[in-house]
């Protein structure tokens, strides 16, 4: 169980979550979706611990960061790392002497390459591998499907279905929503920092709906396409 | 060709504006730095000529690589690309030049020169279906990273105690063992992405912990083969040698201290002093490691809750 109350962050005047309260229950997918600058990743961060906030975020895992298997929307690699050197880093700080990478590495990554070279799809299958074999207990997945191959978008959709089965936490957000209607129980919706509303499964479709009319609008006639 | 160089020369003052030293002094430290510590290599060893045309050369290096040489190739025609890297290796080259000849190396400054500008119609392509092996693959990231970077400068200090030895001067050989310490502490200049610290499931303590056993026991490894020729050839200096080895080590987890102390910014100008006066008075090291290891913790809690 992760508990998010009263979660509050502003960078200046600029207040970029207001008041979020959200219970995220294991064995559960979550969806966090809103337009870009909603605070999705801000959200993230704050729940990682990679920023400071107001109210509390609490886990039956504490600390939770040391729990956490955190997915970045870009992944950060040094210039002259390894794939395999990279994996071997992250299971390192959590105290995890990794075995069998060769196996383990589903993606059929060159990990005995720079990742620096890897294409942007390689490396954030690489980044969420190394997060995968840190053994999480939660996971937060930024933009997961954004860059990576139709292929791997199917294997990613079953890992978190298989991290679902393991009772593990998993939050994504994703800016295709058939990604997320895909793999998520739960879809809370943000609009300019504010938890807009929060909606099961069975009502996806209708979420999908109104989401369409409220970003389209009238914009597309405003073009004047001829 | 103007425009660019007056656009490195802002980038570079911005560079240490974020340092927190304004340019003029950055400029005025830089070559005060560069003017010691080359009186300091030319005072200790006759094979500082050497050590410079090497520096020269590692950085001329950096001008060729390859996403640089090709983004330039993308923005000036053949012409004045081609003026521009032989400018720029010029620029880089003169300083170093100016040194060998003040120290009456006529032949090696025109060769530096020579070499430079030739090499300005090279990219230095890096081999990208294989990575470099190292000996630190269990502990990645700081040995295995700097050992990739600094690939060139290493065997330096092993031919240096190759020298030393063979002609019988111990302290040539002690000064190939503090360059490999000096080599190592660059592994440590550069901050590391907080995503890096982030994902260690360990209290600050303990992740320095960590960093220091990392740091000895890979730096032990790289000054070992000439800690143990110099005791075999100078069994009778061993105390000196293994002093002066761990004063080696001293200031390689000062440095390490001192990356954390300033966390997640770069190292500034403050600790780069206290560093700095360490080198004339080394007994301040017993006052700056617990000093730097507090600041360090301090500045971890942050990430390491």
């Amino acid at each position: 169980m992760i508990r998010v109350k009263e979660l509050n962050k502003q960078f200046g005047d600029n207040h970029v979550l207001k008041n979020i309260n959200l219970d995220f229950a294991n064995g559960h997918v979550y969806g966090i979706v809103g337009e870009n600058g909603a605070g999705k990743t801000t959200l993230f961060r704050c729940i990682a611990g990679l920023e400071d906030y107001q109210g509390t975020v609490s886990a039956e895992c504490s600390p939770l960061k040391n729990h956490l298997g955190l997915l970045l929307p870009e992944p950060f690699f040094f210039a002259r790392i390894t794939g395999k050197e990279y994996i071997r880093l992250l299971c390192h700080g959590r105290g995890i002497n990794v075995r069998d990478v060769e196996r383990r590495n589903i993606f059929d990554l060159p990990l005995d390459q720079y990742a620096s070279t890897y294409s942007t799809g390689m490396k954030k299958k690489l980044a969420l591998t190394a997060i995968l074999l840190q053994e999480n207990k939660y996971y937060i997945l930024d933009e997961p499907f954004n860059g990576v191959d139709i292929q791997s978008n199917i294997i990613l959709t079953e890992i978190i279905n298989k991290l679902r089965a393991l009772n593990k936490i998993v939050i994504v957000s994703s800016h295709i929503f058939s990604t997320l209607s895909d793999t998520c129980d739960e879809i809370h919706l943000l609009r300019k920092g504010e938890q807009i509303k929060t909606v099961q499964q069975q009502d996806f479709k209708s979420l999908e709906a109104e989401m369409k009319a409220n970003t389209i609008g009238i914009k597309i006639d405003q073009l004047d396409l001829k | 060709m103007k425009s660019y160089f007056l656009l490195q020369h802002k980038m570079a003052a911005r560079r240490l504006d974020e340092l927190g030293i304004p340019p003029v002094v950055g400029y005025v430290l830089g070559a005060g730095s560069f003017i010691l510590v080359s009186e300091y290599l030319f005072y200790r060893t006759e094979f500082a000529k050497y050590v410079v045309i090497l520096a020269a050369l590692s950085l001329l290096a950096k001008t060729s690589e390859t996403n640089r040489t090709e983004f330039l190739k993308t923005v000036f025609d053949r012409n004045k690309f081609r003026n521009i890297r032989i400018a720029e290796n010029g620029l880089i080259c003169l300083p170093f030049c100016v040194l060998l000849l003040y120290h009456r190396a006529l032949p090696e400054a025109i060769l530096l020169l020579t070499g430079g500008v030739f090499l300005s119609g090279f990219t230095l392509k890096s081999n990208r279906s294989h990575a470099l092996p190292t000996p630190f693959y269990h502990r990645p990231f700081e040995f295995p990273v700097g050992f990739r970077n600094t690939v060139y400068l290493l065997p330096l200090p092993y031919v240096l105690t190759a020298i030393g030895l063979s002609v019988d001067n111990l302290n040539l050989g002690m000064f190939a063992m503090l360059l490999v310490f000096l080599i190592a502490l660059t592994y440590y200049a550069k901050p590391e992405n907080q995503y890096f610290v982030w994902t260690y499931s360990t209290t600050p303590a303990g992740f320095i912990f960590e960093k220091l056993k990392t740091a000895t026991l890979y730096a032990a490894l790289l000054a070992a083969p000439i800690v143990v020729s110099l005791i075999l050839f100078y069994p009778q200096h061993t105390g000196i040698i293994l002093l002066l080895g761990l004063a080696g080590l001293a200031f390689l987890w000062t440095m390490v201290l001192a990356k954390y102390a300033a966390y997640p910014n770069e190292l500034n100008l403050p600790e780069g002093i206290l560093m700095a006066f360490c080198i004339y008075f080394p007994p301040f090291l017993l006052v700056l490691i617990p000093f730097f290891y507090s600041k360090s913790i301090k500045k971890l809690h942050a990430f390491l809750k």
